[in-house]
């Protein structure tokens, strides 16, 4: 019998999972948005903080190294982007929430955007293995004349190989929410393998992808909803509704490349309306 | 009698005057695109929202308020009325519950039984959702969890089923048939509410139905305001 192999990183295995957390802080200084706090604990950190913008917006590759969250892991990650300044989140691959013999997979991120502040976090899709057993809530709080634009895309089940999310848990708990905690907007799902709620029509009707993309700290703006609404996903279906403080677009989908294709679209309009910048894709996203 | 099953079957009327004929949460836009053009799949979507919407986040949130209300905990029913109206998850949703939680509000201020404290708290609150103002009422008249959660689904139950019947369209006998056999799962629904009161239980994933509510807001020519 072989024996097993040594885990890639060095970082003790917790006795039921990997905790990883991550901490971190842009702050603008000067004319530059600058990562001027980055602690990490455990297999989460920064790959690479750049600036191909120029000095104004600090891009951050978040980087998990075991490529995949499985089940006992805790991930936490908190980042406060400062007043003024500006930060962008992608990951270099797809998330991964793997089969889990039993315990839960936790993931919590925080994200504070001070006053005047612009945040994307634009993380790459995320895949529910069959039987994984996944629990994933992020805050994101925003100060007074902050911004933010921010997507996630599920596909439940590894699609390409034939495989459906017929057993198991993915609970995702978003929720936008103003510094003294007040809600401006949330939105919970807990989804069961096989969950009738996946073949309804009011649910996923039986679609495997699915995506929202919010544009929050914007008043509902009439051009911004008829240029985006003038966008069309090539496969599946997308929806638009502004709420006072937050704009909602939605699809259902069963290609990620599509419902991909379709969220960078509106990012690329949503962009140039609501930042004055026109679209600059990562170019992580392209490897 | 039980004098509350009066109260009951006046909250729960369709000549309550808040306008819950008006709205069609989604299906007028399902009907409009061909998703659903038979009584069959009628039934299945307003069985499906009853089972993945209301009962999992509306109705918990009526439990919840009833309790805030009956005892009197103002920033309690405040902290939960936004809670709630956070959410709706498109803009013709939340326009629905506050122009009927307005409409309500505004009522029971009118009632000579309802206590000085609530008319009060009612009135401080700039945006009410209707389940905040139904449990108000709920509330002052004293009327059970369980009977409350019943009549609250009825009454939008019976409310949809008409919206089907005037959009796909189908019979008055077929509507009556729908109703008949929904009704049926309300019980159960109301039970399923009450477990579910506490606010991190709520959930609202229905994107099929938020779809459908998103596209609604552009459709050409419409009969309801959602």
């Amino acid at each position: 019998m072989n024996a097993p192999l040594p885990p890639l990183v060095t970082e003790q295995k917790h006795s039921t999972g990997w905790q990883a957390s991550l901490n971190l802080r842009v702050e603008r200084r000067g004319n530059r948005s600058a990562l001027t706090h980055n602690l990490h604990n455990g297999p989460l950190r920064v790959q690479k903080a750049l600036h191909p913008e120029g000095d104004d917006v600090c891009q951050i590759l978040i980087l998990h190294p075991p490529a995949g969250i499985a089940g006992g892991d805790q991930l936490r990650i908190a980042l406060e982007v400062g007043n003024n300044a500006h930060a962008q989140i992608t990951t270099p691959g797809a998330g991964k929430w793997y089969r889990s013999l039993g315990p839960t997979a936790n993931q919590r991120i925080h994200l504070d955007v001070a006053e005047n502040a612009v945040l994307e976090w634009l993380p790459q899709e995320v895949i529910v293995f069959d039987r994984a057993i996944a629990d994933t809530e992020t805050t994101v709080t925003l100060a007074a004349g902050a911004k933010a634009i921010g997507w996630d895309i599920v596909c439940l089940g590894r699609t390409a190989s034939g495989e459906s999310f017929r057993q198991g848990t993915y609970r995702q708990s978003f929720r936008l929410q103003r510094p003294d905690g007040s809600p401006i907007w949330r939105e919970t799902m807990n989804l069961q393998g096989s969950d009738a709620a996946m073949s309804s029509k009011l649910g996923l009707a039986d679609h495997t992808v699915f995506g929202t993309l919010w544009l929050a700290g914007i008043k509902p703006d009439a051009a911004l909803l008829e240029a985006l609404r003038g966008l069309s996903i090539s496969q599946g279906t997308c929806g638009i509704s502004a709420l006072p403080d937050v704009t909602a677009v939605r699809l259902v989908s069963n290609s990620s490349e599509a419902a991909r294709k379709y969220f960078e679209a509106v990012w690329a309009i949503a962009r140039m309306h609501i930042l004055q910048r026109g679209a600059i894709t990562p170019r992580i996203w392209r490897t | 009698m039980n004098p509350s099953l009066i109260r009951l079957l006046h909250l729960a009327s369709p000549a309550l005057p808040v306008g819950a004929f008006s709205y069609s949460q989604g299906l007028e836009w399902v009907v409009e695109s061909g998703s659903i053009t038979t009584e069959a799949a009628a039934k299945q979507w307003i069985s499906d929202a009853l089972h993945f919407a209301l009962a999992r986040c509306e109705a918990p949130a009526l439990i919840a308020l009833m309790r805030a209300w009956s005892s009197e905990d103002k920033a309690e029913i405040k902290r939960l009325n936004v809670e709630f109206i956070s959410t709706r998850e498109t803009s013709e949703i939340r326009a629905e519950s506050l122009q009927m939680g307005y409409s309500l509000a505004r009522l029971l201020r009118d009632l000579d039984d309802m206590p000085s404290s609530y008319r009060e708290a009612l009135g401080e609150m700039s945006e009410i959702a209707f389940p905040t103002a139904w449990a108000a009422a709920a509330a002052t008249w004293q009327l059970g969890e369980h009977d409350a959660a019943t009549s609250y689904l009825w009454a939008w139950l019976e409310n949809q089923v008409m919206a089907a019947v005037k959009l796909v369209p189908l019979g008055q006998t077929a509507g009556q048939r729908m109703l008949a056999a929904l009704a049926t799962d309300l019980p159960q629904l109301a039970n399923d509410a009450i477990a579910r009161a506490a606010e991190n239980n709520w959930e609202n994933f229905t994107p099929g139905m938020t779809l459908a509510s998103s596209l609604h807001e552009t459709q050409y020519t419409r009969l309801f305001r959602s």
